[in-house]
C-alpha cells in the first residue's frame, strides 16, 4: 500500500530548499519507523516522492508526500508516528492510503492556490484589472543555466485571474495557478510579469509567498482535494 | 536591536537554511535563568559537524534553568547585509543576540579561525576586548584543542576551559547560575574569582607575562592569589560513565559530516611527533563495545541517518573494532544503515574489515604515510614501513578498489629534497602495485601534501618552521616529480601555513596583531579566497613583530614558552627527549598495549589507559 500525506512547510523553515525538505522527510520516515519499501539493487533508495517542488522561501499548507510501504499499516498510526518524527516546521494535516498501483500524486495535481503579501504602498488595482482582462501575456524568463537563452511563459494559461486587497501598505494577491502535464510556473514569476507589463516596481525580493492548497482538477475546471481524508495533528 | 533576517535578505544570500534553525532535536527553552551561546567560528556546515559541541549542547540542555544555543559565523554575503542594516548576530534557537547571552563560548579549532571570533563578537554587539567589556555583557569563554595555547586571544576571552568539557562546563554553569541568582556579587571580577577556583579554569587577566630583551617570555606569574600557578587540563576518567548525545540535531542542509558520529575512544598514544592531538588528548580511553552498540541503536532511531561513522583519532586502533563493526552491520542491515571509518592507518589496515565497511559504498581509500622516506617516518615516529603500505594498497586493489589517496606533510624537520622525491617514488610504486595485482595500469593515486606547522606541546615545539619560499620550492619539487599519468596532486597555499605557525606558538603580544588584521578586514582566513597574507604581514609589522620570530625560529632547550601555564600534563622532559630521538631517527613505541613510555599524563592526572581487549569488562 501507499500512504499519501498532506504536510506543511511552515514559516520558520521556509528557506530550506526542496532537496533539504525531501531529505528531512526521508529521515523522518526512518525515525518514525514506518515499514517503508526500498528499491532493489546496489544502492537501494527509499520509495517516497513529493507531489510538487516548492520554491525556496515559499510557505505551504499543502505539500504532499507519497510513501510506498513494504507491508500495510494503520494510516492513522503512521501519520501520528511521522508527525512526531518531523521537525517543528513540518506538520501532518491529512492522510490517505491507496493501492501501490495508483497513479503518482505528482501526476494528478492540477492546480495550486497561492497568496502573496508584499509591502507596496502604491495603487496597483488598474494593473490587476488589465492583467485579468488580458487574453495572453508572455513572460520571458532567463533560462537558469544557459546564457542568452530565455524561456517563454504563457502566464495567462496558468494564472487566469488575480484577486487584490490592500491594507496598511501591504498588498495581498490571491490566485490559482494551473499545473499541466508539461509543467507550471513559479508564483514569484507572476510578480515579474506584473513588473514587466505594468512597470509596477513590486519589491519581489520581499514577497511573502504562501501556497494555500494543491488540488486535482479536470478539463471543465472542477477541482477536488488531493486526499479524501483529514487528520488531527498532535503537534 | 534588529535581529530578524527579513525575507529580502534570506532571498539574496547563499544557503539561507544555515541561519534559520528549527532543525529536528534542536532545543528551545523559552525560560532559562542562564543562556549560553555555543559559538563556532566558522560556517554552519563546518560547525554542525563538530562532535564536541554536539556533546556539550546535549549536556547543558539537560540542566534545569540553563539553555545552550548555537551560533555560527555568518558567511561574508550575510555579514555585508547585517552590517548595512545593523542586524545583530543572534542564536538559532530563541534568537538571543550574543550580547544578551550570559556566556558566549567559542571553540578554538584552528588558528586561522581566530579573526572570526573577533568578528562574531562584534556582530553580536559584544565588546571585543575583555578589559573593556561592561558589567552586563556576557562572559566570553574559550575551549577546544587550541586552548593549550590561547595566548594570542588572551585579551579577548574572559576565561578558558582547559581539557575535556563534559564535567567542568556543568560546574562552571552551576557556579554562574548561583552567582547570577545571588545578584552578581562583586561584579565581573567577583565571578571570575569564583570560577577560577574550579579546576581547569584559566583567567588570563589573573596572570602577568614578562619578556626578555630578545622577545622571548621571561615568566608568567599569577597576579591574583586565587589563580593557580599552572592550569591542568580536565579529563574524563571513564568514557562509559559520561553521557553521549543520542539525539543530536539533524540539520536540514548537508553538512560536512552528515552522518552519525559515534566516538569510540578518546586519546591516541601512537606518539607521532608532529601530532598535537596525539599529545594533548592522552591517555587512550575506550568505550566498551556494549556501550557503543547501545548508543548506536539509540542514534539510529533518533536521527534517521543511514550511516554510522566510528570516530576517534585513529579508529582502526580500537581494540574491539572487528567484532563491533560486524555486530553493527548485522544489526542494522535491515534498516539499511552502513558503518564507516573516517580514515585508515596502514599498519592496522585490515582488508576484510575495509570490505565490510565499504559494503554499501565503494569510494576511494585514504592512507596517511605522512612522509615519503623511511628516514622521515622514523623522524616523526610514524611506525610504518613501505612494505606495510604496499601490502595494504595491494590488498585494497585486490578487493576491487581502484583509487587511493595518500596524505603527506612537507617541510618537516630534517627533511631533504631526497625525502620529498621519495613521496613521488611511493606514488609510483603504488601504481606499480596496481599493475602487479590487477594486471593492467590505471590505478588512481591522489597525493595530498600539507605544509608542516610545529605545534605547542609536541616534540617539535622547539623546531623552526620551514620558511615560505623554501616550502614553496618543495611544493614545486614534488609537483614536478608527480607529473605522472593517473596521479593528481593537492596542496595548500603555503602562506596560510606560515600564519597558522605564527599563532600556534604565539604569545599575548599577537593579540594586537589579531585585532589589527581583523580591523583591516581579515576573517575566514581558513578560506583561501578570503586570506590576505599581506594584510597579516602588515599587521605584524605595525605591532613591531615578525613571522620569523614566531614561526621560523629554532628555540633553545630551556626557553620558557608562552603556553606553559596551561597544562595538558605531558611532561616537558618527555617532549624534549622525543625531539632528540626524532633528530636521531629513533622510534618510541605505542603505550597503549605495551609499557608506559613516560609521558607523565597518567601519573599526573591520576588516570589510566583503558583498552577493553585487555580488561575484564
Ligand atoms: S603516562 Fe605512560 S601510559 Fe599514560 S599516556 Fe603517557 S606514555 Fe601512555
Amino acid at each position: 500500500m501507499k500512504l499519501r500525506l498532506q504536510i506543511t512547510k511552515d514559516q520558520d523553515i521556509r528557506f530550506i530548499s526542496h532537496l533539504e525538505y525531501a531529505r528531512t522527510i526521508e529521515r523522518a520516515i526512518r525515525r518514525a519507523g514506518l515499514p517503508v519499501a526500498y528499491s532493489e539493487g546496489f544502492n537501494p533508495h527509499m520509495k517516497f516522492s513529493l507531489a510538487s517542488a516548492l520554491g525556496v522561501g515559499v510557505v505551504s499548507k499543502a505539500e504532499f508526500v507519497e510513501i510506498e510501504l513494504a507491508e500495510p499499516t494503520s494510516p492513522l498510526d503512521a501519520a501520528n508516528a511521522l508527525n512526531d518524527a518531523l521537525p517543528r516546521g513540518i506538520q501532518v494535516l491529512a492522510v490517505d492510503a491507496v493501492e501501490n498501483s495508483a497513479a503518482k500524486l505528482m501526476s494528478v495535481a492540477g492546480g495550486a492556490e497561492y497568496e502573496i503579501f508584499l509591502p507596496y504602498d502604491k495603487d496597483m488595482s488598474t494593473a490587476v484589472e488589465k492583467f485579468n482582462a488580458a487574453t495572453e501575456l508572455t513572460y520571458e524568463k532567463a533560462a537558469p543555466k544557459a546564457r542568452n537563452k530565455v524561456k517563454l511563459i504563457d502566464v495567462k494559461k496558468f494564472i487566469p485571474a488575480i484577486g487584490l486587497t490592500a491594507a496598511n501598505g501591504v498588498v495581498r494577491l490571491h490566485f490559482h495557478c494551473k499545473i499541466t502535464p508539461s509543467g507550471s510556473m513559479k508564483a514569484v514569476d507572476l510578480l515579474n510579469t506584473l513588473n514587466q507589463y505594468y512597470a509596477l516596481e513590486l519589491p519581489i525580493n520581499k514577497a511573502d509567498v504562501r501556497r494555500l492548497d494543491l488540488y486535482r482538477s479536470d478539463e471543465d475546471g472542477h477541482i477536488w482535494p488531493m486526499l479524501d481524508s483529514i487528520y488531527k495533528s498532535t503537534k | 536591536m534588529k535581529k530578524e533576517l527579513g525575507i529580502d535578505i534570506l532571498n539574496s544570500i547563499q544557503k539561507p537554511a544555515r541561519y534559520t534553525g528549527g532543525e529536528f532535536s534542536s532545543v528551545i527553552k523559552e525560560n532559562a535563568t542562564v543562556r549560553m551561546a555555543l559559538a563556532f567560528p566558522d560556517i554552519y556546515e563546518v560547525g554542525m559537524s563538530y562532535l564536541g559541541f554536539k556533546i556539550l549542547y546535549h549536556l547543558v540542555n539537560k540542566m534545569d534553568d540553563v539553555a545552550a544555543e548555537r551560533v555560527y559565523a555568518p558567511w561574508v554575503d550575510l555579514e555585508e547585509k547585517m552590517r548595512a542594516e545593523d542586524i545583530v548576530l543572534s542564536t538559532l534557537e530563541t534568537k538571543q543576540a550574543l550580547c544578551e547571552c550570559d556566556l558566549v563560548g567559542f571553540t578554538l579549532q584552528y588558528e586561522l579561525s581566530y579573526t572570526n571570533i573577533l568578528n562574531m563578537l562584534d556582530l553580536g554587539k559584544v565588546t571585543v576586548l575583555a578589559a573593556d567589556r561592561k558589567e552586563d555583557e556576557p562572559f566570553v569563554v574559550v575551549g577546544g584543542p587550541c586552548v593549550y595555547n590561547p595566548e594570542p586571544l588572551a585579551e579577548v576571552f574572559d576565561f578558558a576551559i582547559v581539557g575535556e568539557g563534559e564535567e567542568v562546563l556543568i560546574e562552571v554553569l552551576e557556579c554562574y547560575k548561583n552567582w547570577k541568582v545571588a545578584g552578581k556579587p562583586g561584579g565581573r571580577k567577583g565571578f571570575l574569582e569564583k570560577v577560577v577556583t574550579i579546576k581547569g579554569i584559566y583567567v588570563p587577566a589573573f596572570y602577568d607575562v614578562s619578556y626578555n630583551a630578545d622577545g622571548t617570555v621571561a615568566e608568567v606569574t599569577p597576579n591574583n592569589a586565587l589563580a593557580p600557578k599552572t592550569v591542568e587540563k580536565r579529563v574524563v576518567k571513564d568514557m562509559n560513565s559520561i553521557d553521549f548525545p543520542t539525539a543530536p540535531i539533524v540539520p536540514f542542509n548537508e553538512i560536512v559530516h552528515d552522518r552519525i558520529m559515534l566516538e569510540v575512544f578518546r586519546g591516541c598514544s601512537r606518539g607521532c611527533r608532529f601530532c598535537h592531538a596525539g599529545m594533548v588528548y592522552r591517555p587512550v580511553r575506550e568505550r566498551k563495545p556494549e556501550v557503543l552498540k547501545e548508543l548506536a541503536r539509540e542514534l539510529v532511531k533518533n536521527t534517521g541517518y543511514n550511516e554510522i561513522s566510528l570516530v576517534s583519532l585513529s579508529t582502526a586502533d580500537y581494540s574491539c573494532l572487528g567484532p563491533v563493526i560486524e555486530d553493527m552491520i548485522a544489526e542494522f542491515k535491515k534498516d539499511r544503515v552502513s558503518v564507516s571509518l573516517p580514515s585508515l592507518r596502514i599498519d592496522s589496515f585490515d582488508v576484510e574489515l575495509a570490505k565490510k565497511v565499504q559494503e554499501v559504498r565503494k569510494s576511494g581509500l585514504t592512507f596517511a604515510p605522512e612522509a615519503g622516506s623511511q628516514k622521515m617516518r622514523d623522524v616523526i615516529n610514524k611506525g610504518v614501513t613501505e612494505e606495510d603500505l604496499m601490502n595494504a594498497v595491494g590488498a585494497a586493489f585486490e578487493s576491487g578498489w581502484k583509487k587511493v589517496k595518500l596524505y603527506f606533510m612537507i617541510g618537516l624537520p630534517e627533511e631533504t629534497d631526497e625525502d620529498i622525491l621519495a613521496i613521488a617514488d611511493l606514488a609510483r610504486k603504488v601504481q606499480w602495485k596496481y599493475k602487479e595485482v590487477v594486471g593492467q595500469g590505471g590505478g588512481q593515486v591522489t597525493v595530498s601534501a600539507s605544509g608542516f606547522v610545529p605545534k605547542p606541546y609536541t616534540p617539535f615545539q622547539w623546531s623552526g618552521q620551514t620558511e615560505l619560499e623554501e616550502l614553496r620550492r618543495k611544493q614545486f619539487l614534488l609537483k614536478d616529480a608527480l607529473k605522472m599519468k593517473n596521479v593528481s596532486f593537492q596542496y595548500h597555499d603555503a602562506r596560510t601555513s606560515i600564519i597558522e605557525g605564527v599563532f600556534a606558538r604565539g604569545d599575548r603580544r599577537l593579540g594586537k596583531v589579531l585585532y589589527e588584521a581583523w580591523s583591516k578586514g581579515a576573517r575566514f582566513d581558513g578560506w583561501i579566497e578570503h586570506f590576505s597574507y599581506d594584510n597579516w604581514l602588515e599587521a605584524l609589522a605595525s605591532c613591531g613583530l615578525s613571522q620569523e620570530f614566531y614561526a621560523q625560529r629554532e628555540r633553545g632547550e630551556n626557553e620558557v614558552f608562552p603556553w606553559e601555564h596551561l597544562e595538558p600534563a605531558i611532561s616537558r622532559k618527555f617532549l624534549w627527549n622525543e625531539y632528540q630521538k626524532a633528530l636521531a631517527q629513533t622510534l618510541t613505541h605505542d603505550c597503549r598495549h605495551g609499557t608506559c613510555t613516560g609521558c607523565g599524563v597518567c601519573q599526573q592526572l591520576g588516570v589510566e589507559v583503558v583498552d577493553w581487549s585487555e580488561q575484564k569488562s
